[in-house]
């Protein structure tokens, strides 16, 4: 027994209003399968490790207690021993005149 | 590029030049996908008028590279490398395997039979 087409169509109305779909009986192409992907930008964004905060955050948080940095002593540490060494990094020059007053020395 | 680049390091792994620029890259594309699916509707959709989805394309062509999907790619965490990288643990092999046998990765052991 054959259905009209007719029949067949409000079938498919019918079935895309219930299921949410687009009724699209001419199989025009309408992009919407691009509209069904998900967004992948947050997976692809969260591949590093973010880092969650610092020694120096933490210090603002709790101003009054006392805390050890062991990096920051290290480098502090290392940066006493090359100067009393004489091996440290050379004074900053305030002033213009100062500066290129070495740069002719060297010369 | 710089102008996409954190002002700030945000990363807590291993860090060199490729790590950020790659980590950049994923931000500057997480920012800019809806904007580009949307264009990519618009360019697939047959019943708009051609005049519309030749704009369209073009404007998605004319956008950054960086906001493409196409261009992160997955690097080791603890040595920045960028091959032989196992997806599932976000490490190089070798990083994997030093991991894996000291015990630092869950649920992975070395093969006996």
């Amino acid at each position: 027994m054959a259905v009209p087409r007719s029949r067949i169509l409000d079938l498919m109305r019918v079935q895309c209003r219930i299921f949410n779909t687009t009724f699209n009986p001419t199989n025009a192409r309408l992009g919407n399968k691009v509209l069904r992907q998900r967004l992948r930008g947050p997976s692809i964004a969260a591949y590093y490790p973010r880092r969650v905060s610092t020694f120096k955050q933490l210090r603002q948080l709790y101003p009054g207690v006392e805390m050890y940095d062991n990096f920051e002593e290290d480098r502090l540490e290392h940066i006493q021993i090359a100067k009393s060494r004489g091996k440290g990094a050379p004074k900053k020059k305030k002033t213009a005149a100062e500066s290129r007053k070495n740069q002719k020395k060297k010369r | 590029m710089s102008q996409f680049r954190a002002k700030k390091l945000d990363l807590s792994c291993f860090i060199n030049s490729k790590i950020i620029r790659d980590h950049t890259k994923r931000k500057v594309f997480e920012q800019h996908e809806p904007e580009r699916q949307a264009l990519r509707y618009i360019i697939r959709n047959t019943s708009l008028p051609q005049r519309t989805r030749a704009q369209a394309q073009l404007q998605l062509a004319q956008m950054h590279c960086y906001t493409r999907s196409t261009q992160p790619k997955n690097r080791c965490i603890m040595g920045g490398k960028g091959r032989g990288v196992f997806a599932d643990f976000r490490m190089a092999r070798f990083q994997f395997r030093m991991n894996a046998l000291a015990g630092r990765i869950p649920g992975v052991k070395k093969a006996s039979w």
